[in-house]
């Protein structure tokens, strides 16, 4: 079986989530392969109709209140235990920052080879290929693990979510909970913006430019005028200007949206590679040599705080709001 | 408190890279601590002046790879431990996990730090399967560590904001560069680095053979990111350049 895991978060499927489960289908018919999904929450039935529409032939599900906020160690036991059940040859997830935190020692747990945060991922004969970003995502690699299992993660935007809605078999699997060593105290809500970073069809993201409140005004402007979610660089991050949950990057969040306004941001090669699969891309920037502009599609050399007042009024006129 | 930090010596990747028959080359073939282990390296020394102890640092690579632990050493870092391999093609995070695993059974640590990923590979499995193969409990994506004498507490970021979470001792965290600005060693720290010990270990000295630890991953090749489609880059009065962008948006891009 190729098993995909459904991310949710706040009642909502994770979109990246069902980016890997409609590439997980094509995959599974070319190897003629059973496709599963398996979903961990509290309850986890309320996603089965949309699961459903993805087409997968079984979707497993494990509630249990712990699974309302990530852990850890419940989400490694319980993910162990759907393994041990069901018997994938390959679980395909999307790269959350959950998943970056299990993946390694759900691996080592159940022997599993790990082909982590990859672009694309194919079956083979004997395992997966797939190839990752590295070197600060400047390059592809191209790597193949050849295992009985093996785990693969998918950066987010690298697939696109294609209903195909079929009929399947849905199985609830129990949850065995275990000793807990390791204990969630608190979650600390980021202060950023409305909209999920991850989800986000529009990103505003601000940068080294930004350097005061009234721009900061402006692209919170920007960013509710064109319904978008609020990303930062590691520089205004550090400044405390923006929350660390916006920080995109090879160190935060990647992103893939359709469409990326880069505010202020001159463009280093650790912001680009979280941004670098947007569809499109509009940079500010006064320096008409920041090297964001080899990565724009639309390239606006000027002082973000006069170009961006006629531009949100530009938008606001297209947008209605 | 003591702390062992696990430090890798990688590629410096704001160089320029290129591949030259099928490896990956940089044109200043210059070697650093990778920027997440020196914040581990930094909180580790923050942690134990404010409470006392001690700070170990472990590197797995070959022999050049010395001078990654000397600066370690010169941050302020006690003692160094160098497990020698020379070469370690065919092993992957899980192969590293194990022959540091292999060595923890030698030595008792309060907590092991590692970066949360390799800024070379930037795969962040290693530490996590450290923690599986040493029954440790860890936490993952630190951003911020305070102790309270019988355990860590970590701010890690997560999804959708900070979840604080409580190890108790021994535990294991992978730190984000995020959490502090590494000390730039002085001059007094880099002439005690010289008198300190790295103790060299070899893999036979674990009980290891180099054969059996050949990953279940490998790479068979790189290749350049492709490259976006070139854009256009306007420069006019800003009035103008909104209502030109706008435009390109709604019906060139039809993004809008």
């Amino acid at each position: 079986m190729l098993l995909v895991h459904i991310a949710t978060s706040n009642g909502k499927i994770k979109k990246s989530s069902l980016e890997v489960l409609s590439h997980a289908r094509s995959e599974a018919a070319k190897a003629g392969m059973p496709l599963g999904a398996l979903v961990l929450d509290p309850d986890p039935g309320r996603y089965v109709a949309e699961i459903s529409a993805y087409g997968p032939g079984r979707i497993c599900t494990m509630a249990d209140p712990i699974f309302a906020s990530h852990l850890n160690q419940p989400v490694t036991q319980a993910l162990k235990q759907a393994l041990a059940h069901l018997k994938p040859k390959v679980v395909a997830f999307a790269s959350t920052e959950a998943i970056k935190d299990i993946l390694g020692a759900l691996g080592s747990e159940t022997g599993a080879a790990v082909l982590p945060d990859v672009a694309t991922f194919a079956l083979t004969a004997s395992g997966v290929k797939a190839t990752r970003p590295v070197m600060a995502a400047k390059i592809l690699a191209e790597t193949e693990a050849t295992a009985d299992l093996v785990l693969v993660s998918v950066r987010s935007g690298s697939y696109d979510a294609v209903e195909s809605p079929g009929s399947p078999v849905v199985e609830a699997i129990p949850f065995q909970a275990g000793n807990l060593n390791v204990i969630l105290k608190e979650i600390l809500a980021s202060a950023g913006g409305q909209v999920d970073l991850n989800e986000a069809q529009v990103v505003v993201a601000a940068g080294r430019g930004v350097k005061d409140d009234d721009a900061k005004r402006l692209v919170d402007e920007l960013a509710s005028v064109t319904g978008a979610a609020i990303g930062a660089s590691r520089a205004v991050v550090e400044t405390g200007m923006f929350p660390a949950t916006a920080q995109i990057g090879q160190t935060g969040k990647v992103v893939s949206p359709t469409l990326y306004f880069a505010v202020g941001i001159s463009g280093a090669i650790q912001h680009v590679a979280g941004m670098a699969n947007s569809k499109v891309i509009v940079a500010i920037n006064k320096d008409a040599d920041a090297p964001i502009f080899h990565y724009a599609t639309y390239g606006l050399v000027g002082d973000l705080y006069k170009i961006l007042p006629p531009l949100i009024a530009e938008l606001k006129a297209v947008y209605g709001r | 408190m003591t702390i062992l930090v696990c430090i890798k010596q990688v590629p410096d990747v704001s160089a320029p890279i290129s591949i030259r028959n099928g490896q990956l080359s940089t044109d200043t073939d210059r070697m650093v601590l990778n920027a997440y282990d020196a914040s581990g390296v930094e909180e580790a020394l923050v942690l134990t002046e404010a409470h006392g102890g001690q700070v170990d640092v472990v590197l797995i690579g070959p022999d050049k790879a010395k001078e990654t632990i000397r600066k370690a050493l010169a941050m302020g870092a006690e003692q160094g431990f160098h497990i020698v391999v020379e070469d370690a093609a065919g092993m992957d995070s899980e192969s590293f996990a194990s022959i540091l695993a292999a060595f923890l059974k030698t030595r008792t640590y309060d907590a092991v730090f590692t970066g949360k990923q390799s800024q070379d590979s930037d795969a962040g499995l290693a530490g996590t399967m450290l923690a599986a193969k040493a029954g440790l409990p860890y936490a993952a994506n630190a951003v911020g560590i305070t102790s309270d004498g019988g355990g860590l507490m970590v701010k890690r970021q997560g999804d959708a904001g900070q979840e604080m979470i409580r190890l108790g001792f021994p535990c294991l965290v992978t730190c984000s560069n995020d959490m502090n600005n590494p000390r730039i060693p002085s001059l007094k720290g880099i002439m005690a680095s010289k008198k300190k010990n790295v103790e060299s270990i070899a893999l036979a000295d674990l009980s290891l053979d180099a054969a059996a630890l050949a990953g279940k991953t490998r790479v068979t090749g790189y290749a350049n990111v492709p490259a976006r489609p070139a854009g256009r880059k306007f420069e006019a009065d800003p009035a103008d350049l909104a209502k030109q962008v706008v435009g390109l948006l709604l019906n060139e891009a039809k993004v809008i």
